[in-house]
């Protein structure tokens, strides 16, 4: 499954780039974040129960952030499972600079096992543009710059 | 296709299905027909630990004409929807959106409140709803309170009903003399979903479209009105080259989604087709030609 979308920061790409890379940060906006350990560096552990409307579940997995290129684009790799089945993908985040504001850009792709991956496609994608969606919109609020 | 172990009741009056969700909040989920949430539920997308099925509340299933509207029981099925008399010569577009929905089974036991409070962004009936400017009733532990359908619709598969509130009732207010409608959807093949669903309704007043309303179904995250299109109609003479000319606008504001059935620059094409088509149907049944 094909994961792509942009989000505009209202902040300076610095801002954002920080912001992005912080653990405690990532923990907070986390849609439905239950528990977020630090297992080593860029390398994290979460559980989140979220969802949109009628979907809904709890997600256990693995966050793993490489190939950092400061500040313009990261790796984001998670790998996890829940009631819907497991989950593994990895995508790109691209930051560009638009002068105050940053376009962040992500381009990932997901495997999905099983029937779900037929069956359950036309709302999944939906559901996790819209989570990404709000972990974004939740991050904007965490850069002092713009919360006021 | 085994879905998570859940509490099953069956209360027999909405009280008790209030009462029930009172106690359960989060963790409850209303039953209507079962032809969404089921299979979410076997694809475990969805796991409520606590299912209310409301199959056995009594009075939610009718179709009543009470003058300046029709009331429609939440629990009303699709087919008992698309076989009324009343709603197919009074308001064709939404007993021939409910004729097009999935296939025999789903309308024998999908619901139109049920479909409703689902939103799913590929249903048909809530672009429908915004067309005709429904109403629609929801009880709660503190009374009803009645949602105009344009205020319904909050976001992707998200409603104005709160947790603990049952849809009970949609009322349709009676569209005015010399109005035509009609429903027209470009349908996933295999579930029927409307990739792009078009919902007409068109008030003639002589030669001069009075009124338009376009609901788009199937596009968007959520159903919505094609607002500049209806803007470009109200007032343009009633003919085929003002109508060609509004729906150049249908898909506008709309952020379409893209998928592998359908991308977004297909599904904006596609509004602008199915409008121009649509609207001519409504607008030719306004004149009284058919």
């Amino acid at each position: 499954m094909q994961l792509t979308g942009t989000y505009t920061f209202k902040a300076p790409r610095d801002a954002v780039w920080q912001a992005m890379l912080d653990p405690e940060n990532i923990r907070r906006c986390m849609p439905g974040c239950e528990e977020f350990k630090t297992t080593a560096e860029d390398q994290y552990e979460a559980v989140m129960k979220a969802g949109v409307g009628s979907i809904k579940g709890t997600f256990q997995g693995k966050i793993q952030l490489s190939e950092r290129q400061p500040p313009s684009s990261y790796r984001m790799g998670v790998e996890g499972g829940g009631k819907p089945g497991r989950v593994k993908g990895s995508g790109v985040l691209t930051l560009t600079d638009q002068g105050g504001t940053t376009l962040v850009a992500y381009d990932g792709d997901a495997q999905v096992a099983g029937l779900i991956a037929s069956v359950g496609q036309r709302l999944l994608g939906i559901t996790a543009r819209k989570l990404i969606e709000q972990f974004f919109k939740t991050m904007e609020k965490q850069i002092p710059a713009t919360s006021a | 296709m085994i879905p998570s172990a859940f509490e099953y009741h069956s209360p027999t009056s909405v009280e008790d299905a209030l009462g029930l969700l009172g106690r359960f909040g989060d963790d409850a989920k209303l039953l209507a027909g079962g032809h969404s949430l089921i299979p979410l539920m076997k694809l475990r997308l969805a796991a409520p630990e606590h299912l209310i099925d409301l199959g056995r509340v009594q009075g939610l299933s009718y179709i009543r004409d009470e003058g300046g509207a029709i009331a429609i029981g939440a629990m009303t099925t699709h087919s008992a929807v698309a076989a009324s008399e009343l709603l197919r010569s009074r308001v064709a577009v939404l007993a021939e959106a409910a004729a097009s929905i999935g296939d025999v089974q789903v309308r024998n036991r999908g619901t139109i409140g049920g479909s409703l409070a689902h939103a799913d962004p590929g249903a048909d009936l809530p672009g429908v709803m915004l067309a005709l400017n429904a109403e629609l009733v929801a009880r709660g532990a503190s009374g009803t309170r009645t949602i105009a359908a344009a205020d319904f619709f909050t976001d992707l598969l998200s409603t104005a009903l709160e947790p603990n509130e049952v849809l009970t009732e949609i009322r349709i207010p009676v569209l005015p003399a010399n109005t035509g409608s009609t429903y027209l959807k470009f349908a996933n093949q295999a579930s029927g979903y409307a990739i792009v669903g078009i919902a007409a309704v068109v008030t003639v007043s002589g030669a001069t479209v009075a009124d338009a309303r376009v609901g788009v179904s199937g596009v968007g995250e959520t159903a919505s009105r094609a607002s500049g299109t209806e803007q470009a109609l109200r007032g343009q003479p009633a003919n085929a080259d003002a109508v060609k000319r509004a729906a150049q606008q249908a898909a506008d504001g709309i952020e379409p989604l893209g998928d592998i059935h359908a991308s977004a620059e297909y599904r904006s094409h596609l509004v602008r087709v199915f409008a121009e088509r649509a609207l001519n149907t409504a607008l030719g049944r306004a004149q009284g030609r058919g």
